[in-house]
């Protein structure tokens, strides 16, 4: 059974009277495990198709299933509840609280789920320590440089052991030296625990890891390649 | 997890210091309106009530006009009622009594220089000596000029003058004077035994606890030696009654005042809870009515707050996004939201119940030192407590509105806000 199965999803904007097709009937299928990249050009609809497969956002029309569970039959709650234990989000604009120190925003999703104070305060450290960021757990998100920001992002996402990642852009901001440093550790992620892995992204580097490269023009899949 | 949204409540509060202290100021202006209000109420009812025990007694009651007290209080009540007082002192639970009436006589006293006696048509009141020696509380300190003397339960035909009828009659004491009762008694000569002293500045003594002031313009005699002028008792204007100990007060009282009632006197007994009761109406009253005043300050500091957390989340929006695309449910919102308004609610509570406390101590303090009598200072531990609970209360549901349209904002709308 595949981790994600979306089929005939459209997303519509309403703009006054006009609509945006963000997407246009869309069929995708992400296995457990697998990375895949998502490429397209600007507005060509991947941040909403990424909201659609983290169960941020519902579709126009068209079903989305998770783990064989049919998105639309879920209630808010449970739909939150998912979020926080399956879905580790890294958004394109990085989305951090910013009155709370990099430690509190990657515990942030912990918090939510119950986890004990001692160690969920343990787990941000790991997480942060292991971003490169040993030495930033304090500092509030407007004292962080933009990667280090992105990179409190990703241990965010981290934070709950989550199925799969969802990462918008996850190396937009880097270094080619710090952004192979996090495409290591989602390659990991996928290839040592499993964990499946869905990045949008510009960048060849990021490319390579991927098993399957998906391109989005206008709310469709044009391509699909599978990487060696 | 209350402890973490406590946590993150804070935070937002701290990170916003001025606004959320403007929001604070906004609501402990009105508590600590409210609280010193209160208190100096609750204070001067203290004091009051604490001055009427010192004067009256738990164990004592008084028989007053019928009509003359309370809600019964008619235009129609006489000021004087008739009164068996050895009978009274028989009923059961009636320690001692004592009782004061009251005439206007014709009253002889000595000749002046052209040998005309001075004379006149004067005040004449009857104390049982009972009144000096068992209810002092309710005379003060009665004093008589050098080498005079109040009377004594053994005294008949003594008098006792104020000043004022001393000097207008030409007595001194050692000398006496003639009272003229009902026309079928025979006149009385009475020996003068005492002068009451006057205050050093003249005026005739009267303590702030006397029930009822020394005059200086009136002759006293026993309360026996009336009956000798004027027959039985028909012109009472008080009687005290002290109770034997442990008895009931309001018990004996009432059943006075009924027994009384039935054989013709028109009474009505007093006792120390009637009194402290009927304080307590009118100072909470008053208390409630300027409290209510200061309520609507607090009701303006309940808008601020309001006002403070629809700003919060407007501004918050996306922070609101993040925490549910983290996985935050609504009731997790609506907590957060609520906790904060209700702590900058109980921040201005506290605040305001420390500032009240003091504002009531220095307004007691000026209003005492006006009226000259020291006005208790009340801390009450249920005012405190209410004050606190309610002041997060108030934060909390002025909070709750703008809570609940920030927990119900959909994620995506939420996030893209900037
Ligand atoms: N809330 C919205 N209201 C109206 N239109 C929207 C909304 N969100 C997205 N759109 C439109 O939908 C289209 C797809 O947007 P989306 O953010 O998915 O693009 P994208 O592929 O992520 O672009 P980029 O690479 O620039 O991030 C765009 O044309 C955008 O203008
Ligand atoms: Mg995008």
């Amino acid at each position: 059974m595949p981790l994600l199965e979306l089929a005939g999803i459209t997303k519509d904007y309403r703009l006054g009277k006009t609509f945006v097709h963000a997407l246009r009937g869309l069929d995708l299928t992400i296995e457990q495990g697998e990375i895949v990249a998502l490429m397209g050009p600007s507005g060509s609809g991947k941040s909403t198709l990424m909201h659609i497969l983290g169960a941020l956002d519902t579709p126009t029309s068209g079903t989305a299933a998770f783990d064989g569970q049919s998105l639309q039959q879920l209630s808010e709650n449970q739909l939150v509840t998912l979020r926080g234990r399956k879905v580790g989000f890294v958004f394109q604009t990085f989305n951090l609280v910013p009155t709370l120190s990099a430690q509190k925003n990657v515990e942030l999703p912990m918090i939510f789920l119950g986890v004990p104070k001692r160690k969920r305060a343990a787990r941000a450290k790991e997480l942060l320590t292991k971003v490169g960021l040993a030495d930033r757990i304090r500092h509030k998100p407007n004292e962080l440089s933009g990667g280090e920001r992105q990179r409190v992002a990703i241990a965010r996402a981290l934070a709950n052991n989550p199925e799969i990642i969802l990462a918008d852009e996850p190396t937009g901001n880097l270094d080619t030296e710090t952004g192979g440093t996090i495409l290591e550790l989602l390659r990991r992620l996928s290839v040592d625990d499993g964990r499946t892995v869905v990045l949008v992204t510009h960048d060849p580097e990021a490319v390579r890891i991927a098993g399957r490269v998906i391109r989005l023009r206008d709310g469709r899949t044009v391509e699909e390649t599978a990487n060696a | 997890m209350l402890r973490d949204f406590l946590v993150l409540a804070g935070s937002s509060i701290l990170h916003r210091k001025i606004r959320s202290w403007l929001t604070v100021i906004g609501v402990f202006i009105g508590i600590t309106a409210v609280v010193a209000l209160i208190s100096v109420g609750l204070g001067l009812e203290r004091t009051i009530t604490d001055e009427v025990a010192k004067v009256f007694g738990v164990d004592t009651f008084v028989l007053a006009p019928r009509g003359s007290f309370g809600a019964a209080r008619t235009s129609e009540g006489s000021d004087q009622y008739a009164l068996d007082l050895e009978w009274l002192r028989t009923l059961d639970g009636v320690l001692t009594a004592a009782a004061v009436r009251q005439r206007t006589a014709f009253v002889q006293g000595q000749p002046g220089p052209e040998g005309r006696l001075a004379q006149g048509f004067l005040p004449v009141m009857g104390l049982s000596p009972e009144l000096i020696t068992s209810f002092s509380s309710f005379v003060g300190s009665l004093e008589v000029e050098p080498g005079g003397r109040l009377f004594q339960e053994a005294d008949r035909v003594v008098a006792v003058l104020g000043r004022e009828v001393a000097t207008r009659l030409r007595v001194d004491a050692g000398q006496t004077i003639v009272i003229a009762g009902d026309a079928d008694k025979p006149e009385i000569t009475f020996t003068v035994v005492g002068i009451l002293a006057t205050a050093d500045d003249g005026r005739p003594q009267q303590g702030f606890t006397s029930g009822m002031p020394a005059s200086a313009t009136t002759i006293y005699i026993p309360y026996d030696t009336m009956e000798s002028l004027w027959g039985p008792a028909q012109d009472v204007l008080v009687t005290l009654v002290r109770t034997a100990p442990g008895r009931d007060v309001d018990e004996v009282a009432n059943r006075a005042q009924a027994e009384l009632r039935a054989r013709g006197s028109r009474v009505t007994a007093i006792t120390y809870s009637d009194i402290s009761s009927a304080i307590g109406t009118v100072t909470s009253t008053v208390s409630a009515f300027l409290a209510g005043i200061a309520g609507i300050s607090l009701l303006v500091g309940g808008v601020g707050v309001m006002n403070t957390m629809f700003t919060s989340v407007l501004e918050r929006t996306k922070e609101i996004g993040i925490m549910k695309a983290v996985g935050a449910k609504n009731s997790h919102i609506l907590s957060i939201f609520v906790i904060e308004s209700g702590m900058m609610g109980l921040v201005g509570g506290i605040v305001g119940t420390l500032l009240g406390l003091g504002l009531s101590a220095v307004a007691s303090a000026i209003i005492g030192r006006m009226f000259d009598v020291r006005i208790a200072v009340v801390a009450s531990p249920v005012l405190i407590t209410a004050t606190l609970g309610g002041s997060f209360l108030l934060g909390a549901v002025a909070g709750l509105w703008p809570a609940r349209r920030a927990s119900k904002l959909p994620v995506v709308d939420a996030l893209r806000y900037e």
